[in-house]
């Protein structure tokens, strides 16, 4: 009876112990990263009398907590995949609506400064008209720059973000040393293990996982070492490294990623993925730069266009004009760690084949490299990079001074600082020049075919300004003369060859007889003329970007790129938000509280300890009796 | 499978969130009339409407344009009617000056009126538009565009150049003439050829302007017409030195037919007299209409000033009569312009309206399938609520009691 009574006590024991693991179950039912726990019995054995063995009750083995780790380890990597994207996406979309709106975007202004520029051209003279053309420009400049500023702020927010990401990356990957401290204490000194620590530590994890993608490796002592990126490690049993944000080495305005290690911060940029960190990182190097660069691409090839035509027309005082836009030059940032002090320079030598990426010069000690800073594909240059023979690439030309040691680099950014240095030179409405420099006419006695375009003139200063007469001495041979009569220049006719004097070009095709003649005059009075315009018009939709696309379709590309990256994050968003339930789930499935579950579990040791308390009962009846008996 | 309790909430606020942000996307899009709002919404349809939308502002500006040079060629319609009836006048009193009773003061009157309306042509032909812009002035639209000398010569100042207007994607108009081509380079004489009288004539005899019988024949080459006699003439190709007829027998008043061309001779030649045929220049109206002004201020009082003054009117009104007919040429290539300008409102008022639906096919709602998709989604949401309000009361801890 004595066994009985032990017996029964073991069971009140473990019992308690099964309502106690429950009711802290119960009780963390709503605790992020809780696992549940269950309470392992075991039966105690009983020595053998005679043949009979009867067990001793039970015992607690253990408290232990349900977890998976395949299931928990899939929701950290889904967590940092869902953040990665719903970051990228949440900033694409700003972007988006900056840049994506269909009702009032670039392409309205553009066409706006389109429309303007054929008002001017139904009547040149019309200071009016020529005024509102201005505005226009400066209207469409201010609209570059405020989009470029925009995108410039959510620069700096991208900057702001990783700061604060990885301050607190920093701080969980302390938080995840101290806890691997104390586990690896706890599990030095006790078999049980330390439940509640070990959930707390996977929390973090998963914390950790929002901000950049983890992966972890389970040390026997207990401690688990914690990765992040490509396999940077950020946590080793105790030791926490910290992550910083440090200047970029071109770009002090640019901020990079810096892992803390015993030789210094490492710049760990490239190797971060996932997580908040990823999809601001991706954001930046994605949609951000490449916008920026597409805007200032399509200021470049606008302003060295219109430049051009401006400065092949006749303004209304009947000058050559000059030029209407300026941009900013592309920007030479030389690597921070650079031991020379060659100076380079870059300027646009031809806009229209400006590319949207930016450029990497490297020197070796011999030779300098240009490569493609986003891609690292090497680009041919051509020249030898000194000021009268410079190195030429991808529409730039690249001087670069002595000084330079092996080694040394510069990141030449061709197109990011265009539309912010964007301005309208033009002040003055007459400026703008609506005449085409020279009309051309037959002579209207000529007998044959030939006809003469309307011809161009040299920018350069080299046109001797005056109306000359092109005259054909026989069929195939012809004589310029100046008005004075001087022939200025003669030569041998070919069919639709360009004829060049005094600065002049002009062509004639066709079939001329002897003695037609074809009057070349500077259009110095055509106040009226708006052939130079209506060439500038047409600038907007020629194929002018590599010679392939135009402003037009540049700025329409631009937006639907952006709308076709926004719409494939939003949607993988979307997905890998299913894939994160799933996986919480399944983690949930196994590790999470289920009240019902707990509910019966009360009943069942409610009731299981009700019945070890009546075997004491029993017992003490039994006992009673004995007692009773023997003293009758 | 084991549901953990929490996650029923969890998952049951994550469903009514995704519920919520679907329907406010679709009451955005119903309240806004747009299903395409950023490019992100449907990049493909969103660059296309963007081009769409390029293709309506420069289709505005084409019609703006169309208006702007309508206006200028109404404008040039209407100087032209304008100088045809300032001729037409002119005409009229050179017909009348012909009238053998005026003496020299009725007809130095006439000349008087006709200097009148040479300024009111020159006038017409230095009229600016609202822009003040001269209307045939060429390029040189702020130069005035016919300047009198102190001789009375009128020359042109403009230029040849024909200012285009872009009224489509690949059509542009000429938005007016050229001085020149309206009022300078007009073919003198009767087009073909022009008749004139040696002003050394001593005979009563006066020649016409002739015409052209068949053109094919006419060599374009100068001729002399001289009498070797009163009643006998000889014609003589003076460019080639051969003689066309050698000698003719004259009769006041009838034809006299060579090369395919014919001159009418009246009234009596002296033996000596001569009249030239030559090939048709170019010859401004100003130049025509000063020739008569100064013929008539010419005293005729003998019978051989007479004979010149009866050429040099038959000469103007020949002259004259080609003017107007320019004019009506220069005038119907005008209203053809404004034609095709008419046809060209017409052509992209289409396109326009065209292009508005395709626009709004692309970009604006369904309204039909928006708000079905409205209630769809708001009973949806409906549902997920009600339902999370039913399950959340479940608990065995209600059954149970312990």
């Amino acid at each position: 009876m004595g066994d009985m009574l032990n017996t029964a006590v073991s069971g009140l024991m473990a019992f308690q112990q099964e309502l106690d693991t429950t009711s802290n179950n119960i009780s963390n039912a709503n605790t992020p990263g809780y696992s549940r726990e269950t309470t392992d019995l075991v039966s105690v054995p009983g020595p053998y009398i005679g043949d009979l063995s009867i067990g001793n009750g039970v015992q607690v083995s253990s408290v232990q907590r349900v977890y998976d780790q395949t299931v928990a380890s899939q929701v950290v990597s889904a967590t940092s995949a869902y953040n990665q994207l719903n970051t990228f996406s949440t900033q694409a979309a700003e972007v988006d609506n900056l840049l994506g709106s269909t009702s009032n975007g670039l392409s309205s202004q553009l066409q706006s400064v389109a429309s303007a520029l054929q008002t001017v051209a139904n009547a040149p003279p019309s200071s009016a008209s020529r005024q509102v053309f201005l505005s226009q420009a400066q209207q469409l400049v201010s609209n570059l720059q405020s989009d470029d500023s925009s995108l410039q702020s959510l620069d700096s927010q991208a900057n702001t973000q990783l700061t604060s990401d990885a301050s607190q990356v920093t701080s969980l990957a302390q938080s995840i040393a101290t806890l691997n401290k104390q586990i690896m204490a706890d599990t030095s000194q006790s078999t049980q293990a330390p439940n509640s620590l070990l959930d707390q530590r996977d929390q973090l994890i998963n914390q950790l996982a929002t901000y950049v993608n983890v992966t972890t490796s389970q040390q026997s002592d207990g401690s688990v070492n914690v990765y992040i990126g490509s396999g940077q490690t950020l946590v080793t049993g105790t030791t926490a490294a910290s992550l910083t944000t440090i200047q970029n080495a071109y770009d002090p305005s640019q901020d990079d990623l810096g892992l803390s290690s015993p030789a210094g911060a490492i710049d760990v940029t490239q190797q971060i993925s996932g997580g908040t960190l990823g999809g601001t990182l991706q954001f930046r190097s994605q949609m951000l730069d490449p916008a920026r660069n597409s805007l200032g691409q399509i200021a470049v090839v606008l302003s060295s266009a219109m430049n051009a035509q401006n400065q092949a027309g006749l303004d209304q005082s009947g000058n050559l004009g000059g030029a209407i836009f300026s941009v900013g030059s592309p920007s030479v940032l030389p690597d921070s760690a650079n031991t020379g002090n060659a100076t380079v320079s870059a300027t646009v030598s031809n806009a229209d084949a400006i590319t949207t990426d930016n450029y990497i010069l490297r020197y070796d000690g011999a030779n300098w490299t240009l490569s493609d800073a986003s891609s690292g594909a090497s680009v041919a240059m051509t020249g030898n990079g000194s000021a009268g023979n410079p190195f030429v690439a991808d529409g730039l030309s690249l001087v670069v001074g002595a000084g330079a040691q092996a080694g040394d680099s510069y990141l030449i950014e061709p197109t990011s600082g265009a539309v912010s240095g964007m301005q309208v030179l033009a002040t003055d409405p007459s400026q703008l020049a609506a005449a085409a420099p020279l009309l051309t006419s037959a002579n209207t006695g000529n007998t044959g075919s030939a006809t003469i375009d309307q011809g161009s003139v040299a920018t350069n200063g080299s046109w001797v300004r005056g109306n000359y007469t092109l005259t054909f001495t026989g069929p195939a041979a012809y004589q310029v003369t100046n008005s004075a009569g001087v022939v200025v220049q003669n030569g041998a006719y070919t069919s639709g060859a360009p004829i060049n004097f005094n600065g002049v070009q002009v062509a004639v095709s066709g079939a001329p007889a002897t003695g037609d003649s074809f009057s070349i005059n500077d259009n110095a009075s055509g106040s009226g003329d708006n052939r130079n315009l209506s060439a500038m018009a047409g600038l907007l939709d020629q194929s002018l970007i590599g010679g392939t696309t135009s402003i037009n379709s540049a700025v329409n590309q631009l937006v639907t790129n952006i709308g076709i990256q926004t719409s494939q994050a939003q949607s993988g968003t979307t997905a890998q938000q299913a894939v994160l339930t799933d996986a919480s789930n399944a983690q949930q499935s196994v590790s999470g509280v289920n009240l019902d579950e707990e509910a019966a579990n009360l009943v069942q040791y409610q009731q299981a300890y009700q019945a070890a308390a009546e075997v004491i009962n029993v017992s003490s009846t039994l006992f009673n009796s004995l007692i009773t008996a023997v003293q009758a | 499978m084991r549901i953990s309790t929490a996650e029923i909430t969890s998952q049951a606020i994550l469903a009514i969130d995704n519920q919520s942000s679907a329907l406010q996307t679709t009451q955005n899009e119903v309240s806004t009339g747009l299903a395409v709002q950023n490019a992100a919404d449907n990049p493909v349809a969103a660059s296309q409407i963007v081009q769409l939308s390029q293709q309506q502002a420069q289709l505005t500006q084409y019609g703006s344009n169309l208006q702007s040079a309508q206006t200028r060629l109404s404008l040039e319609e209407s100087s032209l009617s304008t100088a045809t009836t300032t001729l037409q006048s002119i005409r009229d009193l050179a017909v009348q000056a012909g009238d053998a009773t005026l003496n020299d003061s009725d007809r130095q009157q006439i000349a008087t009126q006709i200097q009148t309306q040479i300024q009111a042509l020159l006038g017409t032909a230095n009229s600016k538009d609202s822009n003040g812009e001269y209307l045939f002035a060429g390029y040189a639209t702020q130069t005035q565009p016919f300047l009198t000398d102190s001789a009375g010569n009128v020359s042109y100042q403009g230029d040849s150049g024909n200012r285009l207007i872009q009224i489509s994607a690949n059509q542009t108009v000429a938005d007016s003439d050229t001085g020149a081509t309206a009022f300078m380079d007009i073919a003198a004489g009767n087009g073909t050829f022009t008749t004139a009288a040696n002003a050394a004539n001593t005979g009563s005899a006066s020649i016409d302007g002739g015409s052209v019988l068949d053109s094919t024949q006419w060599v374009p080459d100068n001729y002399t017409l001289t009498f070797t006699s009163p009643t006998n003439y000889q014609i003589t190709d003076t460019t080639t030195g051969t003689t066309v007829v050698a000698n003719g027998t004259y009769t006041s008043g009838t034809a006299i037919q060579f090369d395919g061309v014919e001159v009418t001779v009246s009234g009596t030649p002296a033996a000596g007299d001569s009249f030239n045929v030559a090939p048709s220049g170019n010859q401004s109206m100003f130049a025509t209409l000063t020739q008569l002004s100064t013929a008539l201020s010419q005293p005729a009082d003998t019978a051989a000033s007479k004979a010149q003054l009866a050429t040099s009117l038959a000469s103007a009104l020949t002259n004259i009569d080609q003017d107007v007919s320019h004019l009506s040429t220069v005038s119907a290539s005008v209203g053809a312009r404004l034609n095709l300008l008419t046809a060209q409102t017409t052509t992209n008022t289409a396109t326009g309206t065209t292009l508005t639906s395709q626009q709004s096919n692309l970009q604006d709602v369904d309204y039909a399938s928006a708000v079905s998709t409205l209630n769809e989604q708001m009973v949806g949401l409906q549902a997920a609520e009600q339902s999370y309000a039913a399950i959340a009361q479940l608990s065995l801890f209600k059954y149970l009691t312990f």
